[in-house]
């Protein structure tokens, strides 16, 4: 009995030994990521947090390209090479959730609280009602415009309620010989019509891009390269100079993209820049954000060591660091106010747009084969654009190509 | 004659039982030589290929297992995918063109560039120049003349020259692509052709002189007879890689505006990873396939009509 009692003590004692050697043991975490080269150093700083809370774990960055990181991704997945941590942005979540970790039994575990975040991008970065990533940044599609070229012109600066038709007065009143009023780019087309109250789903969320009202919106916009001539064509090819560089050379007063490129926009142009919201329909204002975060590969052999360092990579240190160097608006709503102050600061009605438009988020609806509606924007609404064929035709051809 | 038969016929059968004994042990040695390079072909050329036949008969999407689906994907794409054709018509089309302009463009350099009297070796440098630069480079620099409101444009409007930007209409895209190709690929078959007419024998061409035919007659009777091999070859290869056009066209025009330039190669980029049909994408490989090699037999057949061997 009493060798029993000392045998099942040194076997607890010896089991506990085991656990703590294990949890000292050393993990070393792989974290994927797109993004530049010239980026590394701040991804770098973000993994080093991890190990400064926890010694035992190092996080390694892999950093490519963002065309290459989504080619790369499910091949690495399918070849079990993908790495611990997973960065995954909110519009490609309904085609590589299956790849990630569900997190909602991790917050559990622990009581991890979501509500620290912007509630769109938390609702972007889930499938089906399960959360599969942290976001890092967030934001919605907004016109940047240029205040120099629009007091030179005498057009009132937006209002934040500002309509279509306002929308539309501005760039027909801006352009002017070869500078355009607006540079249309291939997203304008979804962020757009959305703003304008249009839907391009059906109710089972399957496309419905022939809908009416969808036709309706994107026909207003293609009107203004089709038929007010106030914005160029864009080209389908992938080096196509975009609406960033007319904006940033001059040659368009106004386009639309997100906060994540305010501050290269800001460093790239010479004159004074400020943001407005999409023009609204006859309806209210609504627009859609998107963002991206880190996920925990669901393959991954060291799931609790990597949760760890997801709370601290979406961290509130995490979040100041990025934020203050104009990398990222933080999903982290407390944080926001370090990109506000540093890369919102010479930019005008920033902090009023951003609360504006994100108290008229609405949930961003996608579905598995999203990105193959986006290609096909890109490839074909040019032939509407350029007179070619119509809205309606160019449409109806993209929805004939979409699986459903 | 039955008398040197008689004597040779045993000796050789010696040499030949000897020799094959020696053909084994050296046949062995040689495999084992070899053998690296051929694990490095199985592993990284046979399997692929099979895995890819493999893969064309299942719903493949990268993540999860593969399905058989029989069929179905050779069904789908002849007769329900509507891209198929405008596609295959957009491939046959940039080949047909591309072909005839880089024999005949190339044919014209190597002709002018051996008529020099000096300078030779200079021209052959600049015009094989673009052989070596890298393809991707060369289309984004070309992509930023042909671009809305680029170079292009620009010296066409101050010419007073109106028309259209190349890389956003339906017509002009292809041509834009055919020229940057033509660019890219005239250099290699001008050099080729430049040394095999190089290697014409001057005793025919004196010859020729002597008996009175003059340059053209000399031209087309005699160097084009001589050249014609080297002229086959460079048939074959640039029709084989200008069926796989892919680069120029993901660069500068992602397959549009609309369907104007979506060609084979990219629509196999597009399906496999873009929209991540794997089992779909190696279906139209296998199609590409079938149809260069199709081509290819047919250029051979045809070859027996005009290339002419020396011996």
């Amino acid at each position: 009995m009493k060798l029993t009692t000392v045998l099942a003590a040194a076997f607890l004692a010896s089991s506990a030994f085991i656990a703590t050697v294990q949890a000292q043991e050393q993990v070393n975490l792989t974290w994927q990521m797109w993004g530049d080269e010239k980026d590394a150093p701040l991804w770098q700083s973000l993994a080093d947090l991890v190990t400064a809370e926890y010694p035992n774990i190092t996080v390694t960055p892999q950093i490519s390209g963002w065309t290459d990181y989504w080619t790369r991704l499910p091949v690495l997945a399918s070849s079990g090479q993908i790495a611990d941590l997973v960065a995954m942005q909110s519009m490609r979540m309904p085609s590589f959730y299956s790849i990630l970790e569900p997190l909602d039994a991790h917050f559990a575990s622990d009581g991890f609280d979501v509500s620290a975040f912007e509630t769109s991008i938390i609702a972007g970065l889930g499938h089906d009602g399960t959360q599969y990533a942290l976001p890092y940044d967030v934001g919605p599609w907004l016109v940047y415009y240029n205040r120099d070229r629009f007091a030179e012109a005498g057009v009132a600066e937006p209002a934040l309620d500002w309509t279509f038709d306002d929308f539309k007065a501005a760039a027909q009143k801006l352009t002017e010989g070869e500078n355009y009023g607006y540079a249309v780019q291939a997203f304008d087309f979804v962020a757009g019509p959305v703003a304008l109250g249009a839907e391009y789903f059906n109710d089972s969320n399957q496309f419905d891009v022939t809908n009416a009202g969808y036709a309706a919106a994107v026909g207003k916009f293609v009107d203004l390269v089709a038929v007010d001539k106030t914005s160029p064509v864009f080209a389908s090819g992938a080096g196509a100079i975009t609406g960033s560089g007319r904006f940033a050379a001059g040659n368009a007063a106004m386009y639309i993209d997100g906060p994540w490129v305010l501050q290269q926009t800001k460093d790239s142009v010479d004159f004074n820049i400020g943001v407005a919201p999409l023009p609204r329909g006859e309806g209210e204002s609504r627009f859609i954000t998107a963002g991206s975060g880190w996920g925990i590969s669901a393959t991954s052999q060291h799931k609790e060591e990597a949760y760890k360092a997801l709370q601290v990579l979406t961290g509130p240190k995490a979040a100041e660091i990025l934020a203050s160097a104009g990398r990222a608006l933080p999903g982290r709503l407390a944080e926001q106010k370090f990109w506000y102050d540093v890369a919102a600061k010479d930019v005008a009605g920033t902090h009023e747009v951003l609360d504006y438009m994100f108290a008229h988020s609405t949930p961003f609806r996608l579905n598995e084969y999203w990105n193959e509606f986006e290609n096909l924007i890109t490839q074909y609404m040019p032939l509407a654009l350029n007179g070619d064929s119509t809205t309606d035709a160019v449409l109806a051809d993209i929805q004939n190509q979409l699986p459903f | 004659m039955a008398a040197i038969e008689d004597v040779s016929g045993p000796t050789s059968r010696t040499r030949s039982r000897w020799g094959s004994r020696l053909d084994r042990r050296e046949g062995r040695t040689a495999f084992f030589f070899l053998l690296p390079g051929l694990i490095g072909m199985v592993l990284f050329l046979v399997v692929p290929i099979i895995a890819s036949v493999v893969l064309s008969f299942t719903n493949w999407k990268l993540l999860g297992t593969p399905q058989f689906v029989g069929i179905s994907n050779y069904v789908r794409l002849f007769t329900a995918d509507p891209q198929f054709w405008p596609v295959l018509r957009n491939t046959l089309f940039f080949t047909a063109e591309y072909l005839v302009l880089n024999i005949v463009i190339s044919l014209g350099l190597a002709v002018w560039i051996s008529s020099l009297k000096m300078g030779q070796r200079w021209f052959r440098v600049v015009f094989f120049l673009p052989t070596f630069t890298p393809g991707i480079a060369v289309a984004i620099v070309w992509m930023l003349i042909f671009a809305p409101g680029g170079f292009f444009d620009f010296i066409m409007r101050s010419v007073s020259i109106a028309m259209p930007s190349m890389l956003t209409d339906q017509t002009l895209a292809m041509q834009a692509i055919i020229i940057v190709s033509l660019w890219a690929g005239v250099g290699y078959n001008t050099v080729l052709f430049n040394a095999a007419l190089d290697m014409v024998p001057q005793s025919y061409l004196e010859a020729a002189r002597i008996d009175g035919a003059n340059a053209w007659q000399r031209f087309w009777k005699i160097r084009l007879p001589l050249i014609s091999p080297t002229l086959f070859f460079g048939t074959v290869m640039t029709a084989i890689t200008s069926l796989q056009v892919f680069d120029q066209i993901y660069v500068m025009t992602r397959g549009g505006p609309g369907n104007a330039t979506a060609t084979l190669g990219y629509a196999i980029y597009q399906r496999g990873f873009q929209n991540f049909q794997m089992g779909y994408a190696s279906t139209i490989a296998w199609v590409m396939f079938a149809m260069i090699m199709a081509l290819t037999a047919v250029q051979f057949w045809l070859q027996r009509k005009w290339v002419h061997y020396d011996n």
